[in-house]
């Protein structure tokens, strides 16, 4: 019972942080219908800043989650004027493939630099401590801050965009573009800034999650379709429903323990002999097919 | 008897076209008799793979306007079918290769038939997914290798053996290839032209309009996506017997699927030479860089670098590619 009630509550968590991973693809996919396939690098970039960050200091981790937050913020502002501007007067197949080559960009500069092999932190007043949530489940403390935090800056996100000017200004240019600029709303600037803020709340996240996981040049591909997978669930351009997503997706990254759980209580020899931890993000994707073919519109999407 | 009249009838392009594409067909009849190099010789088989895999991709991606990001899934299916085939029941490749075409097809009806219910950008990475899944699946599957992949053991087999495509020199696979490729362009040519081929210039242009003349937009957009699917199938088994050791990393990877559209999209999307232009620039491009500057210590993976940049312009300052820029030319001069 305790593996079950302690994979679905490390899900939760993870989904927590997946949910945020997952928000800036969908504010940017939101505002200009452009599909990022860097989302994951940008993930990397997070995590390579704070895991420098933290050693090259020796900063405890968490405080270097601004610097991430900058970082991330001015990436987005450069890509999309040096790069996104002139792709979207493009076909769709350019878009897609051009923000395949920024992908593809960023991975190789990143394995140019701090190459192939995987880096980790081991420093910081959460690593080794862990809490014990009673019913046999252990969490450690770096996944519970990191969930906790990253639900703080989904909530700061959401206020952001539907309490201020700003957020309203982004709304607008997502429902009708032309109709905004009618309104005197800067769209180009709205387009620079939605993935200013794209930018900035994933490499939080990537910030938080080098925490608990280490990070290498290859790693951004696995992050990009999680991410593909919560925003088509939680419906492209919905901030609430990329949170619930993100959680049904964590949950689903936690099978293979939900699975382990099934093969002791009854005891079958055939679940033993499947290799359900290899297949753990074969779940995601194929959950991301279903929900795109049932229910494209995702839970509580506006946008077809 | 006339479909391959129509097949080779070409009088609809430019003379300059007919002139350019002869001369270039001749240099591929006779390149292996000058002096070459072995690098060569497989930069130039990659070449006419690669052609052929972004002619399929043509037939829905560039006719269609169907952006496929998944074209590898069946590169693999391929690969595998013919790859465990010989290696399990030493069936040659003129045999497997059918059969790895119908399963690749199956498949394409399989997952196509859902997929055309979706457009855009949701289609597109549909796709991925589906690739995604399906070689995970194979990375832990025993029976095909698992993710150490296959080895067709050459030893086995007397070469040149033209059952089975092995061969000790690469020449042999580069006829064999050459032959797939002229083929290609034939079928190519007369599918933009087949009753199919129109109905799908017609669902890009306007999908509504389409579907009140009375075309079945769905069934053609599945038909022509398993048209597509069976190219790519045949130059997976050819992938198999030529490299001889797969792996669900190399047949399956999205950057595969990717290289695959974005040739078609570098050379013009929607014609018929424009897969072939593509290829002829980036295949070559791509190994050449990656054999100057991949090795050399201290810029690991500079090449992608470069590699990545060029499709950036490309996609943000020419994407209807180098054929869109020759008709651009040509409209200007004829007004």
């Amino acid at each position: 019972m305790d593996i079950l009630i302690s994979s679905l509550f490390a899900g939760l968590l993870i989904g927590m942080v997946l949910a945020l991973v997952a928000l800036g693809l969908n504010i940017i996919f939101g505002v200009m219908e452009i599909v990022n396939f860097a989302h994951g690098e940008f993930l990397m970039v997070g995590m390579y800043t704070g895991l420098f960050t933290a050693q090259a200091t020796g900063m405890e981790p968490l405080l270097t989650l601004p610097v991430a937050a900058v970082v991330g913020f001015l990436l987005g502002i450069i890509c999309y004027y040096g790069f996104i501007k002139f792709l979207i007067r493009g076909p769709m197949v350019a878009q897609l493939l051009g923000t395949f080559g920024l992908m593809l960009f960023l991975r190789n500069i990143a394995l140019l630099i701090f190459g192939s092999e995987d880096r980790a932190l081991h420093h910081g007043i959460l690593v080794d401590k862990s809490f014990d949530m009673g019913m046999g489940v252990i969490v450690p403390a770096t996944k519970l801050t990191a969930a906790g935090l990253s639900v703080v800056a989904f909530v700061a996100v959401w206020l952001l965009m539907n309490r201020t000017k700003i957020g309203k200004a982004l709304t607008a240019t997502a429902l009708n573009a032309q109709g905004a600029r009618y309104m005197g709303i800067p769209t180009e600037r709205m387009n620079a800034l939605a993935w200013g803020i794209g930018g900035g709340s994933v490499t939080i996240a990537g910030a938080l999650i080098v925490n608990f996981w280490s990070v290498n040049p290859f790693m951004g591909l696995l992050f990009t379709m999680i991410a593909f997978a919560i925003v088509a669930l939680g419906g492209f351009g919905s901030v609430p429903g990329a949170f619930f997503a993100g959680l049904v997706v964590g949950l689903i990254t936690e099978i293979p323990g939900i699975w382990d759980f099934f093969t002791y209580t009854f005891n079958f020899d055939w679940m033993n002999n499947v290799p359900m931890t290899s297949l753990k993000y074969m779940w995601v994707y194929l959950a991301y097919f279903v929900i795109v073919v049932v229910r494209p519109r995702g839970l509580f999407g506006w946008k077809q | 008897m006339e479909t391959i009249k129509n097949a080779l009838d070409f009088s609809d392009s430019p003379r300059i076209d007919l002139t350019i594409a002869g001369l270039v067909a001749l240099f591929l009849l006779v390149f292996p008799i000058f002096p070459h190099s072995a690098f060569a010789m497989a930069t130039m088989i990659q070449f006419l793979m690669f052609s052929l895999y972004g002619m399929g991709w043509n037939t829905i991606g560039g006719y269609g306007g169907q952006v496929d990001l998944g074209k590898a899934q069946y590169v693999g299916i391929g690969a595998y079918t013919t790859a465990v085939m010989l290696i399990r029941w030493d069936v040659p490749f003129w045999i497997s290769m059918p059969i790895g075409m119908c399963f690749a097809v199956i498949w394409s009806f399989i997952i196509g038939y859902p997929l055309f219910r979706l457009k855009g950008h949701y289609f597109a990475i549909a796709t991925i997914a589906t690739t995604l899944v399906l070689k995970d699946i194979f990375e832990v599957w025993d029976f095909v290798g698992a993710a150490r992949g296959l080895e067709i053991s050459p030893i086995k087999y007397i070469p040149p053996d033209f059952l089975r495509l092995i061969f000790k020199q690469d020449v042999y696979y580069y006829y064999v290839i050459l032959g797939f490729f002229f083929l290609g362009i034939l079928y190519v040519n007369w599918f933009r032209r087949s009753r199919l081929g129109f109905q799908l210039r017609s669902i890009k242009d306007n999908e509504d309009v389409a579907q009140s003349l009375g075309i079945n937009v769905h069934w053609a957009k599945v038909k022509t996506y398993a048209i597509a699917t069976a190219f790519v199938s045949l130059v997976g088994s050819f992938h198999a017997c030529y490299i001889k050791n797969i792996e669900p990393e190399d047949t399956m990877s999205l950057d595969l699927s990717i290289l695959i559209a974005l040739m078609a999209m570098l050379g013009g999307a929607g014609s018929l030479w424009g897969p072939i232009i593509g290829a002829g620039i980036l295949i070559p491009c791509k190994s050449y860089l990656k054999e100057w500057l991949g090795a050399q210590v201290g810029l690991v993976g500079i090449d992608l670098i470069i590699y990545a940049g060029i499709i950036m312009v490309i996609s943000a300052f020419e994407p209807r590619g180098i054929w869109g820029i020759v008709e651009k030319v040509r409209r200007r001069k004829r007004s």
